[in-house]
């Protein structure tokens, strides 16, 4: 009979510390600083129970049955305390109202636990008997799930279902308690019951704990990941979250389908419709082939030469079927060659030339990249041009990056090239910048293609027109022994993003 | 950059990985002393069937001889050979290739000529480097150009700069502020002959002791000053002339951030010089004898004997007693035992922090560190590379690091080279297939103290008969502008002591 007791004693204490455990680990996973995290949490827990220890006093009648309804209480809230904070993190606002809610919730159940079950016991030992095994048992209970938790639990059943695995032992207690006990209690049936039941809850949550978590490290990536694939060069990620689709390079976001045809109509008609007939385009990087899309509505246009690194990125858009609708099939038109290459060695080898030239990189985050924005790169592309041939570069955003952006200009011009900077609201990005350069001078178009969503004649000179906040600043060409660029670029995005 | 959880995770396991080595394959490559000591054992060797009447013979095809070859074929001058003992031309600038990139086996740079220094220029403007004016930027060594592992990261540059004091600052600045003074008194040029002044009392100390002398004692900044003199002269601070040392940070006025690389370093200046001069070069052609006959001399190689009216040596000095009885003394020409390796990296390292640059240097390693020779390609990836890695064996005696050099077999030296590696990249025993080493006794000559105003030298520098000195250690310092402009000044010699020969 005593062994059974304690034994209880030992696994409520368990329980009581696993909780606590829970709490401060999945504090420190969301929120960080985990030294911060612990010290609070514990420090709340121990004063919570404080609470309950002095809250005992007031219970006086039917102490059995009350152990017993907080043992259900104290499994119920503790076992779902895991699966509440992680949704409530992904899906919530005020996380740490619940988080702290949630610790004090269970302190104060778990510091109701040992007094009333001592003074339950209290005519079964000798007082000083008592009070030696039960905290005994208590210390034991504590050792026993510190050990438990990182060892075992954490690794092998998540965090999610170690807290629904101690509900359910704390159900078990209450479960056995009316047994041990029953000729305490008035009615154990009806507890009897809602032990069962809340066995059966925690068990249900055992079962389907692993959706509770996809569903919400689904919503802390924002939206569903719908294809993931890790290629020789990069990872691309696409996610859709209603009817918009993102793609990721490299957690980079390359474009927002709801939006992306700002920026591509920016990037191809205000150069391609300013050389009328122009028939042989050049596309470098955009392996999405949304710009090819837009180039395609130009009938003049004979032959898409789409140069891309990485084939996976024009397999998939060339046939994937969430994808393809958004380039409307661009890269299996039969006026296009996808060239899977490296650009600037392609380029060296290359002797076509082109009537337009599109220039859609990612970033300069590195020196590697920053190649294909210097002196040299523009130079060899320039020779690629026709007479009268342009180019369009995208130049990351000249609002949050002004003088990478300025860099870039500045770079296009010591290459011997006339430029014209413009920039285009895309609400993806924000404020974005391009540069269209050429070795003629630039007359806009004077008309643009049907169908155009974003694009209008009248509207085309405000995209040249740089507001005070985003106008020139000086900075320095970007050139392969000095590149400067990737310089600029970390600086200021940095200090955005930090 | 701060790890996430997840990777900090996975690097952990990853960790605890049994780890499986890569089998390497590789040796020795280049091998020369077996020639060198038939040369200094004498022989035997055959004698030459046929015997050629010509004007002049250059012997030794490296830099110094492909530039008196090269400034001879400008002058319109034509009837010479250029002989070589090994296969490939080039001397320390030689190189290598495989499917992966042009390597270089030994010098591997050009610093960016100032425009001060017209007989470089004229080369580079002859390969098409210099245009109108202007570096080619191909040519120009790429961002980021030089890094430096220093507790345990890398950091921008080979100036030591992390957890530097406030003093180590002030001894940068001060000692920024005596090269400059050095600089503007116009007696540390390039070619070093140039200079107004004759190296003084600079030449009597060594560098170690000037900056004791000049009380600069930080531990960066001796450091820094130590790597340079080992890198360019392939000997400590302690055993350098200080006169050279100064000369090192005082000659150059660069005009353009650089230096100019190529894959294969200097191999790229040696191949064009090479198929320009072609119609010259007689390569496995080693000279043997030079003996004067009456006032001409003959010139043995086991192929053909040549008579010539003039003779430039342009191989290095020290040889010189071996192949003529009269030569005069060298016994202070004193030169580095060298050693550099060529690792195909099948996939790069994982390392955190900045970017692998051209040039990365270990702090307080004993070697010199490695150039990555795909970095001046222009495609944004490589997967496999070539890493070319230096090391000058400059602690010790020389006599005694030339043994051990030539004494140990590949598989000591490549499991040195790696464990060198790993303490940088922990896991380049995952990413190398091969190592082939090149070992080189007398590399480099060693501008020792007192050397640059030594008697013995000077004699050999100004010989104007019918046999003309040439090789770049004549300057007591190995690089491509001395070896050009002593290779020049003999051509120039010859010529006018030819005079109407041609």
């Amino acid at each position: 009979m005593s062994a059974v007791l304690f034994l209880s004693v030992f696994l409520i204490a368990a329980c009581g510390l696993i909780y606590e455990l829970i709490a401060g680990t999945l504090a420190s996973y969301l929120l960080g600083d985990s030294v911060l995290q612990f010290s609070t949490i514990i420090g709340s827990y121990l004063f919570a129970m404080g609470i309950g220890s002095w809250l005992s006093r007031f219970l006086n009648r039917g102490l059995v049955a009350r152990f017993v309804a907080i043992e259900l209480m104290v499994g119920m809230v503790g076992g779902f305390s895991s699966a509440l904070l992680f949704l409530g993190f992904a899906y919530g606002h005020g996380f740490r109202f619940e988080l702290y809610a949630l610790v004090i919730a269970i302190g104060i159940l778990v510091g109701l636990e040992i007094p009333l079950l001592m003074r339950i016991l209290k005519d079964r030992f000798q007082f000083r008997d008592l009070v030696a095994h039960v905290l005994t048992f208590d210390y034991l209970g504590a050792l026993g799930a510190s050990l438990l938790f990182p060892l075992i639990l954490v690794p092998k059943l998540g965090l999610v279902r170690s807290a629904m695995l101690f509900g359910i032992i704390n159900a078990v207690v209450a479960l056995w308690s009316t047994y041990l006990f029953a000729e305490q209690l008035a009615r154990p049936a009806t507890l009897r019951a809602a032990s069962i039941a809340v066995l059966a809850a925690l068990g249900c949550g055992m079962v389907f704990a692993n959706q509770i978590t996809v569903a919400a490290e689904n919503n802390i990536y924002a939206d569903e990941v719908i294809f993931a694939r890790d290629t020789h060069y990069q990872r691309i990620v696409l996610t859709k979250w209603k009817d918009d689709i993102r793609l990721f390079l490299s957690s980079h976001l390359q474009f927002s389908s709801r939006d992306e045809y700002r920026y591509h109509e920016a990037l191809v008609h205000p150069g391609l419709a300013a050389v009328p007939g122009a028939r042989r385009v050049l596309v470098l990087g955009g392996g999405d082939g949304l710009a090819v899309r837009e180039i395609l509505k130009y009938p003049s246009v004979q032959s898409v030469t789409l140069v891309d690194l990485d084939p996976e990125m024009t397999r998939l858009f060339s046939t994937h079927p969430l994808l393809t609708p958004l380039n409307g099939g661009s890269l299996k038109n039969p006026r296009v060659k996808i060239v899977n290459a490296d650009a600037f060695p392609w380029l060296e080898q290359e002797t076509g030339s082109y009537d337009f030239a599109v220039v859609d990189f990612p970033d300069p985050t590195n020196y590697s990249l920053g190649k294909l924005y210097t002196t040299t790169f523009y130079r060899l592309l320039a020779r690629h041009l026709t007479v009268r041939g342009l180019m369009a570069v995208q130049s990351t955003s000249p609002l949050f990056a002004r003088k990478t952006y300025w860099c870039i200009v500045e770079t296009l011009k010591q290459a011997g090239l006339e430029v014209h900077p413009y920039h285009a609201y895309v609400p993806a990005f924000g404020e974005w910048g391009f540069v269209m350069a050429g070795m003629a001078p630039y007359h806009p178009p004077a008309a643009l293609p049907q169908g155009l969503r974003f694009l209008t004649i009248r509207g085309l000179p405000e995209l040249f027109d740089f507001p005070g906040d985003m106008a020139p600043v000086t900075a320095e060409p970007n050139r392969l022994n000095d590149q400067v660029l990737v310089r600029y670029y970390d600086q200021e995005w940095s200090e955005i993003t930090h | 950059m701060k790890p996430d959880r997840r990777s900090f995770l996975g690097v952990a396991l990853v960790g605890l990985w049994p780890k499986t080595d890569r089998p390497i394959s590789g040796g020795f490559v280049n091998e020369s002393d077996r020639a060198g000591h038939r040369l200094r054992g004498r022989g035997p060797f055959a004698a030459p069937p046929q015997r050629v009447r010509i004007p002049l013979v250059v012997v030794g095809a490296g830099m110094a001889g492909m530039a008196a070859a090269w400034h001879l074929d400008k002058r319109g001058f034509r009837d010479f050979v250029l002989l070589e003992m090994e296969a490939q031309p080039g001397g320390v600038s030689r190189w290598g290739e495989n499917d992966i990139s042009a390597y270089p086996w030994g010098a591997h740079y050009v610093p960016v000529p100032g425009p001060k220094s017209l007989l470089i220029r004229e080369l580079l403007e002859d390969l098409g480097v210099l245009v109108n004016g202007k570096w080619d930027d191909r040519h120009l060594c790429f961002s980021p150009q030089e890094r430096l592992f220093l507790h345990g990261r890398w950091q921008d540059g080979i100036e030591p700069n992390l957890a530097a004091t406030a003093r180590d600052h002030e001894q940068y600045r001060r000692f920024e502020r005596r090269m400059q003074e050095f600089r503007a008194t116009g007696a540390f040029t390039i070619p070093m002959e140039r200079a107004e002044k004759e190296p003084g009392l600079l030449d009597r100390i060594s560098m170690a002791d000037w900056l004791r002398r000049e009380s600069f004692d930080s531990p960066y900044l001796a450091w820094y000053v130590n790597y340079a003199c080992r890198d360019d002269y392939g000997a400590a601070s302690s055993a350098t002339s200080a006169w050279a040392g100064v000369h090192y940070f005082a000659a150059r006025e660069p005009d353009e951030k650089g230096p100019l690389t190529w894959p294969e370093g200097n191999g790229w200046i040696a191949r064009r010089l090479a198929k320009r001069l072609g119609c010259y070069l007689r390569t496995a052609a080693m000279v043997y004898r030079i003996a004067p006959e009456g006032a001409r001399m003959r010139v043995a190689t086991e192929a053909v004997e040549y008579v010539a009216d003039c003779v430039i040596f342009a191989a290095p000095t020290f040889l010189a007693p071996y192949l003529m009885e009269s030569a005069p003394p060298v016994s202070h020409f004193e030169y580095s035992p060298w050693l550099t390796a060529n690792l195909v990296i099948e996939r790069p390292p994982r390392e955190s922090g900045i970017e692998q640059a051209w040039d990365n240097v270990t702090y307080e390693s004993p070697t010199l560190g490695y150039v990555v020779a795909t970095h001046q390609s222009l495609g944004t990836r490589q997967d496999r590379s070539v890493w070319t890695f230096y090391w000058a064996l400059t602690d010790g005696p020389a006599a005694r690091n030339r043994k051990l050099l030539l004494g140990t077999d590949w598989h000591y030296w490549k499991e040195a080279i790696l464990d060198d590696l790993a303490r940088v990249h922990p896991e380049i025993r995952q990413c190398v297939s091969r190592i082939d080493i090149m070992r080189m006794g007398h590399a480099m000559v060693r501008p020792t103290v007192g050397f640059l105003s030594s008697e013995e030298r000077l004699r050999v520098a100004r010989l104007n008969g019918p046999l003309l000195f040439a090789h770049s250690d004549l300057s007591g310092f190995s690089i491509i502008e001395e070896a050009q402009y002593r290779g020049v000044t003999a051509a120039d010699r010859a010529l006018k002591r030819l005079g109407g020969s041609r």
